[in-house]
């Protein structure tokens, strides 16, 4: 297949497209599940601050099921051409989603209808999957010397991925032996090594190869990328261990630290978009810019919530404008920009002319996903400061139909791909 | 694309840059305009953006892609890399036509005095899909070919390609 061979030419340094779509469209599913749990059950989240029920089934839908699946659909993909190696084994990628995906479904199954054997089954299986994509990224990224700053960033993501991945174990054990003294401490220990550590980490990192492809723009300024990276993982760190030793003021002067850097990696990026050649961006600009107001509004309700300012609010605030606001806004940008490109190199034949992007895309849906997750993200958030629960269900609602539109671009361009592929000679 | 490191994926950047911003001029015109409604070719707005196609757009596409399937890519066929070459081969013989051909109406319309209704809907569609085809056609460059240069072309052959590729700007 041409495609195999491109960007970096050599043979399997890219993957069949079966292997990226996969992942992406089971992203595209459980986006449209984690909008209608809240839309349900939407009393509950309001002063939700933790424990198992369907708000925390809801949040690792789409930190485990489409975050944690759009980064290993766009880490395989991406990864070899940041490295210039090829993934040991396509078929890795295969087992890594076969098993990840029921351990998902079976992980927020379990947490919703609070089952102890479906968590700790699931999070085992996920577990695996998660550690099999890890193995193959380290594998992938061992003799890399090129291109640190996104590697530095890739480094950081996976150290939080294992970190994670034994923390979240931890707290599922818990469960049923209550061994930890302080078991919201290590859960929210877990949280923000899994979305500052690890997606924010890698959404960082890659944020270096595709906010100037986007955009054709200049080179960034690596120098700078990569002292971000280091004062981010530093607050990382402060902020973890303040979170395992109760330590508010380790805590705070993580969050500072993250601050600090994420200000360094947003000026880095803000020089990136005024270099730029490409004029107009469209929408998914919008959601990666809204992703990139929200993330140090997360560091600053994180701190809130922290010193135990109105935790009621400032709690389940912090964990929805982290998740939702940040992770899922930023990500669904990037996909619905990475979805059709690929696509159309794909379609790629001899003697046939490749699908055009205008073809493969309809401004329509993308329009009706923007516009229902950002009014989800104001109204769910109303809600939750107000604690009305209503006001949360009419936001999830138009989530639940942004998710719905956002579907139906990515199923129309799966459609017109098969289409060209099947005509094409 | 993260940095550039030789002189010809330097040169390569540079016109990159130069027919993004040329195709981007001619999408606002075609987008400004619409499809039904004729431009008036003798008015000095209309001809700069026709002329553009012309001298830019066309012949620096002309050149650009006789360049890289000419002496570019056989050297990464060379070093075994000949995927990212026929890839791009094959956009190269999809985007050429439409923008020689598009870059003949040009020149027609202005010798003629202008579009007719019929003549301008098809160079409007033809246009705006020449401005899609070649701006996603350089982000794969960008991200593809210039690091595939980094990596397989030594310092020599960097010399050579750029000098070769600079004689032949300098003769347009």
């Amino acid at each position: 297949m041409i495609f195999g061979d491109f960007m970096m030419g050599a043979r399997s340094r890219l993957l069949p497209p079966s292997i990226p779509f996969r992942f992406f469209g089971a992203a595209v599913f459980f986006q449209i599940a984690a909008w209608g749990l809240i839309a349900v059950y939407a009393e509950e989240l309001p002063g939700y601050l933790g424990g198992p029920g369907e708000m925390l089934a809801a949040l690792h839908l789409v930190t485990l099921g489409v975050a944690l699946m759009t980064a290993m659909g766009a880490s395989f993909q991406l990864l070899p051409v940041v490295t210039k190696k090829p993934l040991h084994s396509v078929g890795a990628c295969k087992v890594t989603y076969w098993l990840f995906l029921p351990g998902v479904l079976m992980l927020t199954h379990g947490m919703g209808h609070q089952q102890l054997w479906a968590m700790e089954g699931g999070g085992t299986l996920a577990v695996v999957g998660i550690f099999l994509f890890a193995g193959l990224v380290i594998d992938n990224l061992r003799q890399m010397s090129d291109l640190r700053v996104v590697t530095d960033h890739v480094w950081v993501a996976i150290a939080s991925l294992l970190l994670l991945a034994v923390l979240g174990l931890t707290l599922l054990a818990d469960f049923r032996a209550g061994f930890l003294s302080d078991h919201v401490a290590v859960a929210m220990a877990h949280a923000v090594v899994a979305a500052y550590g690890f997606m924010g980490m890698l959404a960082l990192g890659f944020s270096f190869l595709l906010i100037p492809l986007f955009g054709l723009s200049s080179p960034p300024d690596e120098t700078n990328g990569r002292r971000a990276a280091y004062v981010i993982t530093a607050g990382l760190l402060l902020a973890v261990a303040g979170l395992l030793f109760d330590s508010l003021a380790g805590v705070i002067v993580g969050a500072l630290c993250g601050l600090t850097g994420l200000g360094l990696h947003l000026w880095v990026m803000a020089k990136v978009m005024k270099s730029r050649m490409k004029r107009a961006l469209g929408d998914s600009f919008i959601l990666i810019r809204t992703g990139w107001l929200l993330l140090p509004v997360s560091i600053v309700l994180g701190m809130a919530a922290a010193g135990g300012i109105m935790v009621d609010r400032s709690g389940p605030l912090f964990g929805f404008v982290l998740v939702f606001g940040w992770l899922l806004s930023f990500l669904m940008g990037v996909l619905q920009r990475i979805i059709p490109f690929l696509a159309s190199m794909h379609s790629v034949r001899p003697g046939v002319k490749p699908i055009l992007l205008s073809v493969l895309t309809d401004p329509r849906f993308l329009r009706i996903h923007m516009i229902g997750h950002l009014t989800a993200l104001v109204l769910v958030g109303i809600g939750i400061a107000a604690a009305d629960g209503s006001i949360v269900r009419a936001g999830a609602l138009a989530g639940l139909v942004g998710a719905l539109g956002f579907a139906a671009f990515a199923g129309r361009v799966g459609w017109t791909l098969r289409a060209h592929l099947k005509t094409a000679p | 694309m993260l940095t550039i490191k030789t002189e010809i994926a330097a040169l390569l950047h540079a016109e990159h840059m130069h027919t993004v911003e040329a195709l981007q001029d001619l999408e606002e015109f075609l987008a400004n305009q619409t499809a039904r409604r004729v431009p008036d070719a003798r008015t000095g707005e209309v001809r700069g953006i026709l002329s553009g196609l012309i001298a830019t757009v066309a012949a620096e596409v002309g050149r650009h892609f006789g360049f890289e399937e000419d002496h570019l890519f056989p050297m990464l066929l060379e070093k075994g890399e000949g995927g990212i070459a026929t890839f791009l081969t094959e956009e190269h013989a999809a985007i050429l036509p439409l923008a020689q051909g598009l870059a003949g109406r040009a020149a027609k319309a202005m010798a003629d005095g202008g579009f007719t209704a019929e003549s301008w809907t098809s160079f409007h569609a033809q246009g705006m899909e020449l401005c899609e085809r070649e701006i996603s056609h350089i982000q794969k460059e960008e991200m593809g070919l210039l690091a595939a240069i980094a990596m397989y072309i030594d310092a020599d052959a960097d010399r050579n390609l750029a000098a070769l590729y600079q004689k032949l700007m300098d003769a347009a």
